[in-house]
C-alpha cells in the first residue's frame, strides 16, 4: 500500500455502485451481443469463484505472498469491467496480473518463470512467448489506466486487531474471510476498511472453533441483524450499547466482544449499511461456493475456451482477438460480421 | 493521483454507448482488418486515442536509455506546455514493462503536491510505448544553479526556500508510505514559477511491510546514508533525509558535501567528515550485512563531529541551520530527525525568511535540455562526465 485512500485513484475511479457495476458490465455485452449469444459463460458468481482459484492455484505455484495474489485478483477484475470476457483469453489475462502484480508489490518474478509455471496449468492457453505476456501487460496497464496502485482491508485488519485485541485465531479467521472476499465483487464495490471491519465482525461473531464458515452463515445473518438493531438503537436513543437482540447467537460467542465491537461500530463514523451488506455478500459467497461445483459449473465454460482457442489456430492475446472475431463471423452469422463493420 | 479529466474513467465515460467493439490489442495482426473494415474502435482504444490528440509532440528534446522525452503542448492551446516522456518498451515485450518505468507511473499517479511533477495523463502510442505526459519543468534543476558559481548567486534565504520545499516533499512521500530513495539535486527540477519538484520515481517504493527486506542498492553513491552503504536490507525514511542532509550540505558548499568515488570511499568520506560509525555512537552497527569496522587495525577513527565543525563549515545557514542540518546526517538512522519533525524545526521561523518562490535565483537557458537530460537518465544514475569534473573532494585540513 502506498499513498492515501481518500485521495486514491481506487476511490476515485474504480469504486462503483452496484447498479453502476452492473451498468458497465450490461454495456460491455451491449457491445457484442452476438458474441455473448453464441459463448454462454456460466454464472458470473460461478466463475468468479473460478477465476479466483485459477489465480491462487497459480500463485501458490510460484510462491507469491498473499498481497500480490490479492492485487492481481483486483487487476483481473478491474479489466473485465473495461473489456468483455469473451473477447479475451483469460488465462493469459490472468497470469499477466500476477506478473504484473508481483512487480508492483516489490516481489518481481521473471517473466519466463511466470510464464513457465502458467503453462504448466494451462498448456493450450499460454504461449511459450514470453513477449505476448509482455503484450498483455501493456494492454493491462493500458485498460486499467494505468493505475495501479491498489488498497487492501489487510493493513486495516492490523490496525483493528489491536483495537478489539482480537486473539490470533480470530485475526486468521478474519483474514481468511479477507482473502473470500476476493472471490466477489466486493473489492470493486468498498473501501477496505469497509472489508476488514467486515471481516472482523464475521470472524468475531463466527469465533474460529466453527469449522465450516457455511454452515455458520445464519448465525452470522442473525449477527447482522443484530448490528442493524444496534445501530439504530443507537441513533434514536444514543446508548451505545445493545440490548440484549443479538442473543440469538449467544451459544458461539463470546458475547462481550461481539457486544463491544458492535458499541464500537455503532459510535464509529463506518458505513453501517455497507458493512451490513457486505456480510450479506459474503454469507451469499459461502452459499453460492457450497453449491459451486467446478467440473459442473465450469465444464462449458472450459469446453467453450477449448474451442475457441483451436478454431483460433495460434490464438493467443487478445491482440490477435480481430482475426478470432473475423473467423467467428464466417462461421458464425453473417449478419453479426456485417452489422458489426458498417 | 491525477485529478486531469484527460484520464478516462469509468465515471465520466460517455461515448461508451455508441462505440462499436473490437479489439483492445493494437498490434500488427489487427491493422489489416481495421483498414478493410473500417469499424469502430474499442472504447479504451478510443479514450486512448482521444488522450493522444489532445497533445501534441513538438520536438524531441532528449534521448536515454530508458525514455525519450519530448516537448509537447496541449492541441488546444498551443501556448501550453507539457514534456512527453516516452518510455521505451523493452525489445519486443520480451522481458516485460522495466520495473522503473512502472514505478515512476505508480507513484506519480497517486501522489499530487505542490513539489511532486504532476503526471498529466498517460497514453500509449503505436508501437505500445507508454508515454507519460509530464508537467514542463523549464528552469533545469538545482544540481545546475549550485554549480553555475560565477553564473548564479544565492543567500541563506533562497537555501531555506529550495530546502523547504524539498522538505515538504519529502514529508509528503513519507506520510503516504513512499520512499523516495533517490533524493539528490539533479532530481530537484525547477518549475517555471520557481517552485522545486522532487521528481523521478524511478527507484522509489511503499514502504516495506515490517521484516521484509528491500534492496540496499539504492539513492545515488554521494547520497546514500550509511546504513545503506552498510547493506542494511530494512530501513525507513531516514535513509531519504540523509540525502536531505547531503543536499542542504551541498547547497552550501556549493559542492557536493561527501563525493566518494567507490562505496568503501563514500564510507571513509563520512567517517571523516561525519564521524566513524561505532557501536557505541549507533548501537548495532556492526550487526549490519556489509559492516566494516573503520576505525580500527590502525586506521584513524574520527569523533562523531561537534557543533563547532559544522557551525565552521556550514555557517552561513545559522546555528539553527546547523542544527537541522546535524540532526539530519546523524550516524544512527533512529535517531535522525523524521520528515515531519523537519518540517516543525525552527529553522524556519528564524531570521531570514525564505524567499519568496518567484524571486528565487533562476538560471537563463538551457532549461529545456536539461530537463530533458534529467528525464531520460535511469534512476541512481549520475551522469557520464559531470560527476567526475565536481568530484574535487573536499579538503577541510584547513579548518580544524
Amino acid at each position: 500500500m502506498a499513498a492515501n485512500y481518500w485521495a486514491s485513484t481506487q476511490r476515485l475511479y474504480w469504486q462503483f455502485s452496484k447498479q453502476k457495476l452492473a451498468e458497465t458490465r450490461r454495456r460491455i455485452e451491449d457491445e457484442d451481443r452476438a458474441l455473448v449469444q453464441q459463448y454462454p459463460l456460466p454464472e458470473r458468481r460461478f466463475l468468479s469463484i473460478y477465476f479466483n482459484q485459477q489465480i491462487v492455484k497459480l500463485g501458490r505455484r510460484i510462491q507469491v505472498r498473499q498481497q500480490a495474489l490479492a492485487t492481481a485478483q483486483i487487476y483481473v477484475r478491474r479489466f473485465y469491467t473495461k473489456v468483455e470476457i469473451r473477447q479475451t483469453n483469460p488465462y493469459l489475462v490472468m497470469a499477466t496480473a500476477v506478473y504484473l502484480a508481483c512487480k508492483m508489490e516489490e516481489c518481481p518474478q521473471h517473466i519466463r518463470f511466470v510464464v513457465s509455471e502458467a503453462r504448466t496449468f494451462w498448456p493450450d492457453f499460454i504461449p511459450t512467448d514470453t513477449s505476448k505476456l509482455g503484450e498483455c501487460e501493456f494492454t493491462l496497464i493500458s485498460e486499467m489506466n494505468s493505475q495501479l496502485i491498489v488498497h487492501q482491508p489487510y493493513r486495516s485488519l492490523s490496525d483493528l486487531q489491536s483495537t478489539f485485541s482480537l486473539a490470533q485465531d480470530e485475526v486468521a479467521l478474519a483474514w481468511s474471510i479477507i482473502n473470500d472476499h476476493y472471490l466477489t465483487d466486493l473489492p470493486l464495490l468498498y473501501p477496505p476498511h469497509i472489508v476488514a471491519l467486515t471481516a472482523v465482525f464475521l470472524a468475531v461473531v463466527l469465533k474460529p472453533t466453527q469449522t465450516s464458515l457455511h454452515a455458520a452463515a445464519t448465525s452470522a445473518a442473525a449477527a447482522a441483524s443484530a448490528v442493524q438493531a444496534a445501530t439504530s438503537s443507537v441513533n434514536s436513543s444514543g446508548n451505545g450499547f445493545p440490548s440484549s437482540s443479538s442473543g440469538g447467537n449467544a451459544t458461539s460467542t463470546p458475547q462481550t466482544k461481539v457486544q463491544e465491537l458492535v458499541g464500537w461500530l455503532a459510535e464509529s463514523d463506518a458505513d453501517m449499511e455497507a458493512i451490513i451488506d457486505c456480510t450479506q455478500e459474503l454469507i451469499s459467497l459461502y452459499d453460492v461456493w457450497e453449491q459451486y461445483n467446478e467440473k459442473g459449473d465450469l465444464r462449458t465454460f472450459q469446453q467453450m475456451e477449448n474451442m475457441r482457442f483451436q478454431k483460433g489456430g495460434e490464438l493467443w492475446g487478445i491482440e490477435k482477438r480481430n482475426r478470432w472475431r473475423n473467423e467467428v463471423g464466417v462461421i458464425g452469422s453473417d449478419r453479426f460480421f456485417v452489422s458489426q463493420f458498417d | 493521483m491525477a485529478l486531469s479529466p484527460a484520464i478516462p474513467s469509468p465515471h465520466t465515460n460517455s461515448v461508451t454507448a455508441k462505440v462499436k467493439t473490437l479489439s483492445v490489442g493494437n498490434g500488427a495482426a489487427s491493422e489489416g482488418t481495421k483498414s478493410t473494415a473500417g469499424q469502430g474502435q474499442e472504447l479504451a482504444e478510443q479514450l486512448n486515442e482521444e488522450t493522444k490528440r489532445k497533445y501534441v509532440k513538438d520536438k524531441k528534446i532528449g534521448e536515454g536509455t530508458y525514455a525519450i522525452v519530448y516537448l509537447g503542448h496541449l492541441r488546444a492551446d498551443p501556448k501550453s506546455k507539457v514534456a512527453i516522456k516516452k518510455i521505451k518498451v523493452n525489445a519486443e515485450y520480451r522481458e516485460g514493462l522495466s520495473l522503473d518505468a512502472i514505478r515512476e507511473v505508480k507513484f506519480l499517479q497517486e501522489l499530487s503536491h505542490p513539489n511532486i511533477p504532476a503526471l498529466y495523463s498517460v497514453f500509449s502510442s503505436k508501437n505500445q510505448n507508454l508515454n507519460l505526459v509530464l508537467e514542463y519543468l523549464p528552469l533545469g534543476d538545482l544540481e545546475q544553479l549550485i554549480r553555475d558559481v560565477d553564473g548564479v548567486r544565492y543567500g541563506t534565504a533562497d537555501v531555506k526556500a529550495w530546502m523547504g520545499m524539498l522538505a515538504r516533499a519529502v514529508w509528503f512521500c513519507h506520510e503516504n508510505f513512499v520512499l523516495h530513495r533517490d533524493i539528490k539535486p539533479n532530481n530537484l527540477l525547477i518549475a517555471a514559477d520557481g517552485e522545486i519538484k522532487l521528481a523521478d520515481f524511478g527507484l522509489a517504493r511503499s514502504f516495506s511491510d515490517p521484516y521484509r527486506v528491500m534492496t540496499h542498492q539504492v539513492i545515488t553513491r554521494w547520497y546514500r546514508p550509511p546504513e545503506l552503504l552498510f547493506g542494511a536490507r530494512y530501513y525507513s525514511g531516514a535513509v531519504d533525509i540523509w540525502s536531505t542532509g547531503t543536499v542542504f550540505a551541498e547547497l552550501i558548499l556549493r559542492t557536493p558535501f561527501l563525493a566518494g568515488n567507490s562505496d568503501v570511499h563514500q564510507l571513509e568520506l563520512i567517517c571523516q567528515f561525519v564521524g566513524t560509525p561505532n557501536d557505541d555512537n549507533w548501537p548495532g552497527v556492526s550487526k549490519l550485512p556489509d559492516y566494516v569496522p573503520f576505525g580500527k587495525d590502525g586506521s584513524q577513527s574520527y569523533p562523531v563531529r561537534g557543533r563547532d565543525f559544522y557551525l565552521q563549515t556550514f555557517g552561513t545557514v545559522g546555528a539553527v541551520g546547523v542544527d537541522l542540518l546535524m540532526s539530519m546526517l546523524s550516524l544512527d538512522p533512529r535517531k535522525r530527525v523524521t520528515a515531519r519533525e523537519v518540517l516543525t524545526h525552527k529553522w524556519w521561523s528564524t531570521d531570514p525568511t525564505p524567499t519568496k518562490k518567484e524571486d528565487l535565483p533562476k538560471k537563463g537557458a538551457g532549461g529545456e535540455a536539461r530537463m530533458a537530460e534529467d528525464l531520460k537518465r535511469r534512476a541512481g544514475e549520475l551522469d557520464d562526465g559531470r560527476g567526475v569534473k565536481v568530484a574535487r573532494i573536499l579538503d577541510f585540513s584547513g579548518m580544524k
